[in-house]
């Protein structure tokens, strides 16, 4: 050992262009990152305080906050956004546990992941219509009572979506969440060492008599939850401030705050931009004090339930939690599924009056239309998914690297700032972002674009492929290295196949964050870069629905193929290797 | 790109030209007319030299696939006349590329602007306006700007009632037409009174998209016209004037009153309100609402044709009167192509591509150009096909109502808002 030991730092100080190069990643991360997010969050604040030079605004002062909180309904907006974002954090949370606990090391969980994880890529837009479409007055579930039971033969009144209550965006949120979290903790339980030491303690735990979801709470939570901490507050930080889903399933007498930030901004009067600036911090607050709730709460829970992991008790109505396990993902998988085929007949349907559930004529003329203007689209939508997710896994790569070249994992505060930009409302630095992007006059609108999908790709890339890396067996490098491999061809012949699976789902990952970006797409694109996602919000919020329906399935089909390869490849590969 | 230095050229060369044609036209007793028509030549030409084979950004309202189809095929007209790369930048609200013209300028971005041509009309081109952003004196100087008869049509060189100084060319006309699910309802509202009486009757069928959605605000400016038609003269016309501290509350007031009476008859009571035009036509298409508006009647037709609406639709005109206006394009001051901005523009304003863009397979929206100013081969293309059961008969709109001064958008935006903007 000690022999090693001298051998890792005779390398150390022998510093050929690999080790310069990842010594140096992760401050170049560094700066990718904070650069773009501070300064367009400093770019908001300026305006926020009256510096506007802009509208010839130099005067320092609190005009902006004074017209804030002289808005009509201003706490409604801002209860709107609070709400919203905890119950459909909390909710999809408390499911993806129950889901896990009820279905743990069965093959049921596999089942339910292939049939959630298409959600996941579904951009949130095509979502909200998928949902709205179902719950609306004239939706199908009105549509399968009609008019046979209801009697309905106009669409009846009713107040989904658009409640004031904001219970679609709850329903909305939710279900977008749900797989990501679910997809999270199965990619946490996937990792070999680590997914088999708990398999292992939850199979002692049954031994021991307890039944499998108590099991599960006792012995797996506890291990879990501290690497699934982040991608939750993820969550919530995008669900209080998220616009998409709220635009279209929310209320807008008075809308969610962030919705409201967004049309100010957007206004005709351009002095209405002090009070955005404003309104963007006032969301950074409140996203900041739901995140801290949350931290909150999680303590307060694991200090009320610390004595009950070892009282011993084996059962808690276990049969009754399994059961309504079993009912909430029938219930949630069903209303995915008629979301999907509602999206599909959409695509497809000539007229298709209330209350037939099925259209009158099946054409294909919404593809046909659609496939002529979609070329250019699709052709950024990927190039631009491609090159942003390169650049991340390289990068990611380069700073694990680093981590294991110095012997220590990189810095709280650099692993803080790598998810800044999932933290920090987008809807409060973009618009700064944008500014600031004027200022270098940078002209490339295409570059930019890419750079700023890196902002939101990165994140979850590190997020994915940090744990694999960190997880490698070190030995097999001390092996190589002792034999006199260099670092690179470490890095390369010995880590990357190890890392081959991993790699390429952080990679579909990638692709999928990027394919779905609107705000960013469009406004460090200055409009000028269409991405298939772009053009579906504007035409979700616009024309019709077929022709959004038939985006909504090109975006999702997109991610999936990528996903499905990345779950191919490995077993090709693999299996390859075995012969 | 045209920078000061070639305006100045430009400018010597108009010069030049003037200086040296003067004795000419003495001799040959041309009329002063002619000299400033071959001034326009001359300076055209040279628009022309400058302005091919480049790139033009135009910033377009895109939630209408037809329309987006017909800048595809105007795209490929200029690439074939001109060699130039048009490219429709689609938004989803025009305020969008105004607040980014306005982030160049303050970042001091004064001739490479990323915004090259803007569709724009109203409260927009009142702010572009306001704050200098637009290039002056260039639409009334394109070629095929005489087609629009401007001397005996003011209404192109005014953009709700505000003086376009050449900062904008107008590209076409929108009229408020109605449209109805004739399998919902057989009597339709003819005037304003009647489409409250209907709305009683066949309560949560209508609805207006929600200020400050253009469509929804048009409605708003609908009412208040009508509300004000048996007014006073000296009332009535403080609706194209700015607004005063004294006038607000005398203009307005009908308006609230009224709204008052609708809104609990309206969809969802009046607690909620369509987002935009596109998703109240849905919402027909859903058979939610029975009757709706739009500022563009032949998308009516088209939307029956992509199934967007069933086949039970028919359009009519309000008997008391349709708000009307016209759209335009302008070029923001720092556009980096204004001079291939300008062909494109005066492209739009061809008579070739004025009639494709009125035929209502195509887009549909009306004209700007005066019949009498074309030649018999040019009138030949505006000629029409058989109209679709769903679309706007001819003639049906009897009386326009001009659109009020666009200070009264902000008063109506407010105090929407504070009336009616929190259910809760």
């Amino acid at each position: 050992m000690n022999f090693i030991a001298k051998q890792m730092d005779i390398l150390h100080h022998k510093a050929d262009w690999f080790t310069h190069i990842v010594k140096l990643s992760p401050r170049f991360l560094l700066a990718l990152l904070i650069i773009p997010v501070l300064g367009g969050l400093i770019a908001v604040i300026l305006p926020a305080f009256g510096w506007a030079p802009a509208l010839n605004q130099y005067t320092i002062g609190l005009e902006g906050f004074r017209a804030l909180w002289q808005t009509p309904g201003l706490s409604t907006m801002m209860l709107l956004s609070v709400a919203t974002g905890l119950v459909s954090t909390l909710l999809a949370f408390v499911m993806t546990l129950l889901i896990l606990a009820a279905f743990f090391n069965t093959a049921w969980l596999d089942y339910i992941q292939r049939i959630l994880s298409p959600i996941l890529v579904i951009p949130h837009a095509a979502a909200a219509i998928a949902i709205g479409f179902i719950i609306a007055p004239s939706g199908m579930l009105s549509r399968l009572i009609s008019p046979w039971l209801s009697g309905w033969e106009l669409s009846p009144a009713g107040i989904f979506p658009h409640d004031p209550w904001g219970i679609s965006i709850i329903l909305g949120l939710t279900l977008k969440e749900l797989p990501f979290l679910l997809l999270m903790a199965l990619g946490i339980l996937a990792q070999p060492e680590f997914g088999k030491k708990l398999r292992e303690q939850h199979k002692v735990a049954l031994n021991l008599g307890y039944y499998p979801m108590t099991a599960f709470f006792k012995v797996i939570l506890p291990n879990l939850y501290p690497l699934l901490r982040l991608p939750i507050l993820a969550v919530l930080a995008y669900a209080s401030a998220s616009v998409e889903m709220p635009l279209i399933l929310g209320p807008n007498t008075p809308p969610t705050l962030a919705v409201a930030i967004m049309h100010w901004f957007n206004d005709v009067d351009l002095t209405l931009r002090i009070k955005a600036s404003a309104g963007a911090l006032l969301q950074l607050i409140l996203t900041g004090c739901i995140l801290v709730l949350w931290l909150a709460g999680e303590t307060a829970i694991k200090y009320s339930f610390r004595d009950k992991l070892t009282n011993g008790k084996r059962a808690y109505n276990s049969a009754f939690w399994q059961k309504t396990t079993y009912i909430l993902t029938i219930l949630v998988i069903s209303f995915i599924l008629l979301a999907l085929i509602g999206l599909i007949m959409w695509s497809v349907a000539g007229f298709w009056r209330f209350p037939s559930v099925i259209p009158e004529q099946f054409v294909l003329s919404h593809f046909q239309s659609a496939s002529v203007q979609m070329v250019n689209p699709l052709f950024n939508t990927l190039t631009i998914g491609i090159i942003s997710t390169i650049f991340s896994i390289l990068l990611t790569l380069l700073c694990l690297e680093s981590e294991q070249l110095n012997s220590k994992p990189i810095s709280n505060f650099t692993s803080l700032i790598i998810y800044l930009p999932l933290l920090v409302p987008s809807i409060a630095f973009l618009f700064g972002l944008v500014w600031l992007q004027q200022l270098a006059n940078n002209s490339s609108a295409y570059i930019s674009v890419v750079f700023s999908h890196v902002l939101f790709v990165l994140p979850y890339v590190f997020l994915s492929l940090a744990a694999s890396y960190r997880r490698l067996d070190r030995r097999f490098s001390h092996v190589a290295a002792s034999l006199g491999a260099k670092p690179f061809k470490v890095f390369l012949q010995i880590k990357l196949p190890q890392l081959f699976a991993p790699i390429l789902i952080a990679t579909a990952l990638g692709l999928a964050i990027s394919f779905g970006q609107y705000l960013p797409t469009l406004l460090v694109g200055g409009g000028r870069i269409a991405t298939i996602t772009t053009e579906a919000v504007t035409l979700a919020n616009g024309a019709s629905r077929r022709t959004s329906a038939v985006y909504a399935i090109i975006q999702m089909a997109l991610p999936l193929i990528g996903f499905i390869l990345a779950w191919l490849l490995p077993k090709l590969f693999y299996k390859s290797a075995h012969r | 790109m045209l920078s000061s230095t070639d305006w100045q050229q430009l400018m010597r060369n108009s010069f030049f030209c003037v200086a040296f044609c003067f004795p000419l036209t003495l001799s040959l007793t041309i009329s002063f007319n002619s000299i400033a028509s071959t001034e326009l030549t001359n300076r055209w030409q040279h628009i022309e030299s400058l302005g091919k084979n480049q790139d033009v950004y135009f910033y377009a309202w895109g939630g209408d696939p037809q329309i987006n189809a017909y800048i595809q095929w105007a795209g490929q007209q200029v690439k074939t006349l001109y060699n130039i790369n048009l490219h429709h930048v689609k938004l989803t609200d025009t305020s969008e590329a105004v607040s980014r013209v306005l982030a160049e300028k303050s970042a001091n971005n004064h001739s490479q602007g990323s915004v090259d041509l803007v569709w724009i009309n109203g409260a927009n081109f009142a702010t572009m306006s306001e704050h200098a952003l637009l290039l002056k004196q260039w639409a009334n100087k394109l070629p095929n700007f005489q087609y629009t008869d401007p001397e005996n049509n003011p209404a192109v060189n005014f953009d709700f009632g505000i003086p376009t100084q050449g900062m904008e060319a107008p590209w076409g006309q929108a009229a408020l037409t109605f449209y109805y699910d004739n399998l919902s309802t057989q009597n339709p509202p003819s005037t304003l009174s009647e489409l409250l009486s209907w709305s009683a009757k066949n309560t949560g069928r209508f609805s207006y998209p929600k200020p400050p959605d253009f469509l929804g605000l048009s409605f708003l400016k609908y009412v208040l016209v009508i509300l004000h038609q048996k007014s006073a003269t000296e009332l009535k016309s403080q609706l194209y004037t700015p607004v005063t501290k004294q006038n607000k509350a005398l203009i307005l007031n009908p308006l609230w009153s009224f709204l008052n009476k609708l809104h609990p008859v309206l969809w969802r009571n009046g607690k909620h309100f369509p987002q935009s035009g596109e998703q109240m036509r849905r919402l027909v298409d859903d058979t939610e609402l029975s009757l709706a508006f739009t500022f563009s009647a032949p998308t009516v037709p088209a939307a029956v044709k992509r199934f967007d609406l069933p086949q039970s639709i028919r359009s009519y005109a309000m008997s008391d009167g349709s708000l009307s206006n016209t759209h335009f394009v302008a070029i923001p001051y720092n556009a980096t192509h204004q001079a291939s901005a300008q062909i494109v523009a005066n492209f739009l304003l061809s008579p070739i591509a004025q009639a494709h863009k009125q035929k209502q397979n195509v887009w549909g929206d009306s004209s700007v150009l005066i019949q009498s100013t074309l030649d018999d081969q040019q009138q030949e293309l505006f000629k029409v096909q058989l109209p679709h059961p769903s679309a706007l008969p001819f003639n049906s709109i009897k009386r326009t109502l001009s659109e009020p001064h666009p200070d009264w958008v902000k008063a109506i935006i407010e105090g929407w808002q504070t009336r009616y903007g929190i259910s809760l």
